[in-house]
């Protein structure tokens, strides 16, 4: 996404530039909010990085404002504009995909309650008045018109044992992924839980996968998830 | 046949162009939920039959549990296209939401039924709460900024002293050019999509 940063042609003295720049918070959202648009499930809220971007972005605000009092080059005032617009979009955008991911997945999230803990205190609101208007609205249009045991807005029927009605996000889906790190021994299937959707697909590889520094891959996003969440690996 | 009104009903949201509204099928979707009470009503007979003869439901596999199980399925069958119908277009509606704003055009908006109406703007009110506790318009700002200012021309009579972010205002009358501050500008490209 942003030029020249990482496909391997990285010269020494980038790199200086690179860890510096890196370390911003603007920076930090830049990642934050590539990994929320790439994956597809919701992460924690980062309410302390949003808190700093809202303060920097009303700082610069007024710098702007200031500048253009003092009358001063109309260039620096619209180079300051523009790295504020790019701020502001970034942060928008941030909170409008989240947004999305609510209202897609709003009955899995709700229904389980480490995700809906990653919510802020105004997405949780939300999302409640979300779940409940579409609930009132399916009711009201079919639910309440079909026989007693059919009723249930998250179930087939009062016989079904789990949940079967509700739109989950497709965990193993590819994503195009990047590590800082070495990481080893990541396992590319899931023995674990026997999830019987990726039943044909699995591939089974008697080796760990492993991850090189700065290489991009193109992998299910279930395996890698726990370092995504870790920061471990970032998503393009 | 079971299921094929449900399944026509599903094929008019996979057939038609993707993120478009049809016209709602009430009637369709009336004749399918009648369907479903037909088969439940079919379904008690047969487990009334059972019961009559004194077999315990849980465990005979006789003909009647297998008429009943293919009621069930097909109720089943049946709520799922239900659902699959109006979830879909709610989806679509609160898509729309992000695209053309919380004034639905009169040709979208003949499309909805009633309870869609209701819905949608329940869902707008939401969407705006939300907006305002955390004091952010998030439908500004939709595609990445590249240069800080655009130029416009204006497709329709929105009116004079529209004051904009610096204080300043302007006269926007049909057909005359501006050239303005991105986000001065945004809301009006998206409420009547001005060039």
């Amino acid at each position: 996404m942003e030029s020249g940063s990482g496909d391997g042609s990285t010269v020494p003295k980038m790199d200086d530039y690179e860890s510096l720049i890196s370390t911003t918070d603007v920076e930090h959202l830049k990642r934050v909010w590539r990994r929320e648009k790439a994956a597809p499930e919701i992460f924690q809220f980062e309410s302390a990085l949003i808190g700093r971007i809202k303060e920097q972005i009303q700082l610069t605000e007024e710098t702007v404002e200031e500048f253009v009092e003092a009358k001063t080059d109309p260039l620096t005032v619209s180079l300051y504009q523009m790295d504020l617009d790019r701020t502001q979009f970034l942060l928008r955008s941030y909170l409008r995909i989240r947004l999305q991911k609510i209202e897609k997945y709003m009955f899995h999230i709700l229904k389980m309650d480490e995700l809906f803990n990653r919510l802020s205190k105004e997405e949780k609101s939300f999302a409640e008045r979300c779940c409940d208007d579409l609930k009132m609205h399916l009711e009201d249009c079919v639910l309440s018109r079909l026989p007693d045991n059919y009723q249930s807005i998250l179930k087939q029927s009062i016989i079904s044992e789990e949940t079967d009605m509700v739109p989950k996000p497709q965990l193993d889906t590819f994503v195009v992924c990047k590590t800082k790190y070495y990481l080893g021994h990541i396992q590319l299937e899931d023995g674990d839980n026997g999830n019987p959707d990726d039943r044909g697909n699995q591939r089974h590889l008697e080796e760990p996968f492993e991850m090189e520094p700065n290489v991009l891959y193109f992998v299910r996003y279930k395996p890698i998830k726990k370092f995504v969440e870790e920061g471990k690996i970032d998503l393009y | 046949m079971y299921g094929r009104k449900a399944c026509q009903l599903v094929k008019e949201l996979a057939t038609g162009e993707k993120e478009q509204l049809t016209p709602f099928n009430s009637d369709q979707l009336d004749q399918v939920i009648a369907e479903c009470s037909q088969h439940y009503s079919e379904l008690q007979a047969l487990i009334r039959n059972m019961q009559e003869k004194g077999l315990d439901v849980q465990t005979t596999k006789n003909e009647d549990h297998f008429g009943a199980l293919v009621h069930h399925l097909s109720l089943v069958r049946n709520k799922r296209c239900l659902m699959s119908y109006l979830y879909k277009r709610a989806e679509i509606l609160r898509n729309l939401i992000w695209k053309v704003g919380t004034m639905l055009p009169q040709e979208i908006q003949e499309k909805l039924s009633h309870f869609e109406e209701e819905y949608f703007k329940k869902h707008s009110a939401s969407l705006k709460s939300y907006m305002s506790r955390i004091d952010l318009d998030l439908a500004v700002d939709m595609v990445p900024p590249k240069d800080p200012y655009i130029q416009v021309r204006v497709l329709d009579d929105i009116g004079e002293g529209i004051v904009l972010s610096d204080d300043k205002t302007a006269n926007f009358t049909c057909h005359s050019m501006h050239f303005l501050k991105r986000t001065d500008a945004e809301q009006f490209i998206s409420r009547v999509s001005s060039d």
